[in-house]
């Protein structure tokens, strides 16, 4: 029983205090007034400094991607023709194995 | 200390018999003598980059498959305007690098044709590297593969990839 008397008191319903919309309103008000945001100097050249830096990164990985793709076609053609190159040899050598194993 | 000494017996132990299956193929004063020259020197950075690259046809997924085991190819070939351009106390001098590991698998003799030795860095039943020496009256070609290989795959390559086969004296055809 105490403690639904308890949850009533407390859950009751009540008025504002005298004056409480108008100090709302008047709070608002002062919060639309914002103060202006004051231009930092080097806010434009960090701006700028940044841009090139970005810049600069792209381009490297740029230049990059170019001289990765240009190292791997190259080594793509050395595998092969080292591949074939040995492929070539192993293939000889095994012919004349097969010739003199025939010729016996 | 006794930690640090340790790693670096057991790194040493595991590095020197991984870096005895490849072998020096600095010949001084070859390059200056020969008309043509391959210089082929992939480590395993650059054959993993190669790999990117290769196609997705069978021919060169089979050869992305068969770099998978490797750590390197490493080949010199030289092709001469004379018979007997270079010294063959070459072949001599290459053979003597390979250790106790290394078993010759063919060896071709011929006085009208090429002679040819295939030696293998045997490891258990797997070949761990392979040394291919061609020497021919005016070209010299010598082939180390470092890294797991299989034989019958390799002879299976030749004159694949749409690029045209290497003749004798290193012209394509």
């Amino acid at each position: 029983m105490n403690l639904e008397d308890d949850l009533r008191r407390t859950l009751r319903r009540e008025s504002p205090a005298p004056g409480f919309a108008a100090r709302v309103l008047e709070r608002i008000d002062r919060a639309e007034v914002a103060p202006p945001v004051r231009e930092h100097p080097g806010r434009t050249w960090r701006a700028v400094a940044a841009s090139l830096t970005l810049t600069a990164l792209l381009g490297g990985w740029g230049a990059h991607a170019v001289y990765e793709r240009r190292e791997g076609e190259r080594a793509r053609e050395q595998v092969l023709l080292a591949l074939r190159l040995a492929g070539q040899k192993v293939r000889y050598a095994q012919g004349e194995v097969r010739t003199i194993g025939s010729s016996e | 200390m006794r930690k640090l000494i340790i790693g670096l017996t057991l790194t040493l132990l595991i590095a020197i018999p991984a870096a005895a299956q490849r072998i020096n193929l600095d010949f001084p004063g070859l390059e200056e003598r020969a008309e043509e020259v391959v210089d082929v020197t992939l480590d395993s950075s650059m054959l993993r980059l190669a790999a990117k690259f290769l196609g997705k046809d069978n021919d060169e997924r089979e050869v992305r498959e068969m770099l998978n085991g490797l750590t390197g190819i490493y080949v010199r070939s030289y092709s001469f305007s004379k018979d007997g351009d270079y010294d063959r106390a070459l072949i001599t001098r290459i053979k003597s690098q390979l250790g106790t590991t290394w078993k010759p698998l063919v060896t071709v003799r011929s006085k009208t044709k090429e002679n040819v030795d295939i030696m293998a860095d045997m490891r258990g039943d797997k070949i761990q590297g392979l040394v291919i020496i061609s020497a021919e009256p005016r070209e010299f070609t010598v082939v180390n593969i470092v890294g797991t290989i299989d034989i019958d795959r390799l002879s299976r390559l030749e004159g694949e990839f749409g690029i045209p086969r290497i003749s004798k004296g290193g012209q394509n055809d």
